[in-house]
């Protein structure tokens, strides 16, 4: 059967990189004696995949993962076992079966949600008007890539962004931007593009709060 | 007491991070003790969390109630960097206290190329380098492990040192300086009383001296009380003795990334040149049984997929034909696969090798260490070719076609013939692979040839040889590289002659070298057991500044009566049964596996000791 599941990374976990992820998952599973499905071959690996990466330094309460059971069995009692055996940092919020044809989760995201929490006290006047200055126009930030550092408008992927206040009133930055195969929105590079434009400098925590799927939903189903 | 803030953006801009968070699964949840001990690897994170010594004294210290044990690695340089631009102090994974708050600190002394590191961990602790600069509030700097078989180089940095098996002597010595501690004692007092534990060496309560040559002339005690030798802790029972509990399973990937089981400790073969196989013995076995349980235990709570049968030689192990498919049984329909780190050379590998089809085929390890049979039977490696071939033939017709070659190059009594024998075994090797008919063996041959430099280590046999020269050495490797030439399959490695005499000088160095590691570490010198860190100018400056020779302790051979700086460490083994060996090799004659019968190489003192018989 195919079960995915909703996890959440925090606290120290949060300097844990995917690949470490990865590999974190497939010893859990056998220590929760989850009867997961192995490929085949002389170095067999859970048949398990990951909806997105999550740069390391973030924090997240929306990861998902996709894996195949060998039997069948409730979601609730996966969660239950997996949670039992994941390590500090790491948790399953929720899972559910999907059916197999259901395509992979990285082909139906859409859009995900993040909290940038300032540290400090930044100047919230001059970081709001940057805000309305570079939500209006293309946003052209140097993007490393294979080739060298090309110039790209990341503006597009920028879906929508405001302020608001913690609990414990710490000013913070909310945003949501494009999540999917074909490019996604680096929310890093979008708060130095907006700390540099305010002429502010300051320390901020990233938090990936949620995700959507291209049904609109917080679930792919 | 506080704790360390480390900022988000010191860990957001050094390499992995998560080298130094902590927090991973099976750390102990204590947060608080009596005694605080901080067992410190001066090493980054993925090499220390691979030493299974520390791991054991982790568990040890962490069961008993009236102790914390927290554990620090070295910084990567980029992280000492951040932590010194910070005003960050060197902090525990566990709690994130300053390692200056602790009770005490234990370095484990891996190899000689880690002792840079000791000095960064020290310095960025607060912890003053000299003892006797120390107060009463700062910690008490323990080391331990195999390089403190001679201590002296380091020893000019620390308080004590343990010499020898540390699951037992660890408790004494924690009762002892928690005794000190309810008592309000001084710090001189408590040295005085960790000088009482049997293995303990306190290098404050000794003088070195030297005469008008500049030779080295002995210890003088300063102390009436304190031992004239030290005699090695040995675990008597290792079946009973504890291990690793509910280890630590790291985020990162370290360089042993699985279940370690220790089958046994020591090694009978005698091999010449192999301090390991000399300061570990005598051979103490774990019964079958409680391997198997360990097996089962570890991996359920760590949820590892590999079981590695770890020792000097598991091949030798006496039930290593029931062990082997006793764990591959266990696990079979788990996908836990089974390593044999290495194998032994005789008629039963074939049975092993059919044994380990069935799970991944890792490239196999061979060490014949030199490349002809007269400089095998010098060192007393009991290697011979045509076992060797014969292995190498049926590993390639079971469907393997990686294989590792060790060797060492400058040997005693090693001439170019020598040299030349290894790329002559080599070629051996490598035609044995293409006689085979292409559908009955791999695609291509992977031949490494990997050739390190001979280090003369104490408490060896060889323990009074000089070392070649760098030039010496070099020569050597270039005569080897051109010799290899059209080998088909082989690829050469080599190590860094620099660092190997550095590793020379340390190893059998005295007191006179501390002011050398001072001056290196003050000019920059860290890791220098990593070859892209090595920095040989800090060490060349280090040398000219201090007015030390290295070639006086790396390329000069001991006098028979020479006194040797590591004299008053007893390490069971007696000078006398080295020098007989030493004599033996001369002569090229071999010395028995000593499972067969005893050499007698703890003399009459410790001959209880042993119960290989």
């Amino acid at each position: 059967m195919r079960i995915i599941a909703r996890f959440s990374k925090k606290e120290e976990a949060r300097f844990v990189s995917h690949l470490d992820v990865q590999r974190l998952f497939g010893r859990a599973f056998r220590r929760a004696g989850l009867p997961v499905a192995y490929s085949q071959g002389f170095n067999p690996h859970p048949v398990l995949a990951f909806a997105t990466a999550l740069s390391t330094g973030t924090t997240s309460d929306a990861e998902w993962l996709d894996v195949r059971l060998e039997r069948d069995m409730l979601p609730e009692e996966f969660t239950a076992s997996l949670n039992f055996a994941l390590p500090p940092g790491f948790r399953v919020l929720e899972a559910l079966a999907v059916e197999e044809k259901l395509p992979s989760l990285t082909a139906l995201l859409a859009r995900a949600d993040y909290a940038l929490a300032f540290a400090g006290e930044p100047n919230e006047a001059k970081l709001r008007a940057a805000l309305e200055a570079l939500l209006s126009g293309p946003i052209v930030i140097d993007k490393r890539t294979k080739g060298g550092v090309k110039p790209t408008d990341i503006r597009p992927q920028v879906l929508c962004a405001g302020f608001s206040r913690t609990d414990g009133n710490a000013l913070v930055l909310e945003l949501s931007g494009v999540l999917n195969a074909s490019g996604s929105l680096n929310p890093d590079a979008f708060a130095k593009e907006l700390l540099e434009r305010a002429g502010e400098s300051a320390e901020y925590r990233i938090h990936r709060r949620a995700v959507a799927f291209q049904n609109g939903r917080r679930i792919p189903v | 007491m506080g704790f360390v803030n480390i900022p988000d953006r010191l860990l957001s801009g050094v390499e992995k991070p998560a080298r130094y968070t902590g927090a991973e699964l099976n750390m102990t949840d204590k947060t608080d003790g009596e005694f605080r001990f901080a067992l410190c690897f001066p090493d980054v994170y993925e090499i220390g969390m691979s030493h299974l010594g520390s791991r054991i004294l982790y568990h040890i210290l962490n069961s008993r109630e009236d102790t914390i044990c927290e554990r620090v690695y070295a910084p990567w340089t980029d992280m000492e960097q951040a932590m010194r631009q910070h005003g960050v102090p060197l902090f525990t994974l566990e709690t994130k206290r300053p390692v200056v708050e602790c009770d005490a600190l234990g370095f484990s002394l891996l190899y000689e190329m880690c002792y840079s590191n000791i000095l960064t961990m020290l310095d960025l602790a607060g912890i003053p380098f000299d003892p006797k600069r120390r107060g009463e509030d700062i910690p008490i700097v323990l080391c331990g492990g195999p390089c403190a078989c001679n201590p002296e180089p380091i020893a000019p940095f620390m308080d004590a040192v343990m010499i020898g098996d540390g699951e037992q002597m660890i408790q004494d010595v924690v009762e002892t300086l928690l005794a000190c501690k309810r008592q309000g004692l001084c710090r001189e007092d408590r040295l005085r009383r960790l000088s009482q534990i049997e293995g303990v060496y306190v290098p404050s309560l000794y003088e070195a001296e030297y005469d008008a040559d500049g030779m080295y002339a002995g210890l003088r005690k300063l102390d009436p009380s304190a031992p004239d030798t030290v005699a090695r802790r040995v675990v008597r029972d290792l079946d009973a003795a504890p291990y690793l509990g509910r280890p630590i399973v790291p985020y990162i990937s370290i360089v042993h990334d699985r279940v370690a089981l220790e089958v046994f400790r020591g090694c009978t073969r005698g091999c010449r040149f192999c301090q390991a196989g000399f300061i570990y013995r005598p051979v103490r076995e774990r019964k079958l049984g409680t391997l198997l349980e360990q097996a089962r235990e570890l991996v359920a709570c760590t949820g590892y997929d590999e079981v590695s049968l770890f020792s000097l030689s598991t091949g030798d192990y006496s039930g290593i034909h029931e062990l082997v498919p006793a764990v591959m049984d266990e696990f079979a329909d788990k996908r836990v696969s089974v390593s044999l780190p290495s194998l032994r050379i005789d008629a039963y590998l074939k049975d092993d090798l059919a044994r380990m089809r069935g799970v991944r085929k890792a490239g196999l390890t061979f060490a014949p260490e030199a490349g002809t049979q007269r400089l095998r039977d010098v060192i007393n490696k009991g290697v011979d070719e045509d076992d060797l071939l014969r292995s190498v033939t049926d590993a390639f017709e079971a469907g393997w076609d990686g294989v590792k070659l060790y060797f060492m190059i400058g040997l005693p009594t090693e001439t170019d013939e020598d040299i030349l024998g290894i790329a002559e075994l080599a070629r051996k090797v490598s035609r044995r692979f293409y006689e085979i008919p292409k559908e009955k063996r791999g695609k291509g041959l992977r031949l490494s040839v990997s050739a390190s430099s001979f280090v003369p280590k104490p408490f060896t046999p060889f323990q009074w040889e000089s070392q070649d020269t760098k030039e010496e050495l070099i020569r050597k490797q270039r005569l080897l590289r051109d010799a290899l030439r059209g080998v088909r399959g082989v690829e050469f490695s080599y190590h860094a002659p620099d660092v190997s005499v550095l590793e020379a000088v340390f190893a059998r160095g005295d007191r006179r070298l501390a002011a050398v590691l001072e001056s290196a570490w003050k000019r920059g010198a860290r890791f220098d057991s990593w070859d892209e860190r090595f920095d040989k100018s800090a060490w060349d400056g280090a040398f000219a500044q201090t007015g030390v020779d290295p070639a006086f302790y790396a390329n000069r051979p001991r006098e028979a009566d020479e006194k040797l700086p590591w004299e008053h460490i007893d390490m069971l083994v007696t000078a006398d049964y080295l020098k007989k060996e030493r004599e033996a090799a001369y002569r090229a004659s071999k010395t028995g596996d000593c499972r067969q019968a005893c050499k007698g190489c703890f003399g009459k003192k410790y001959a209880d000791y042993c119960k290989v018989l």
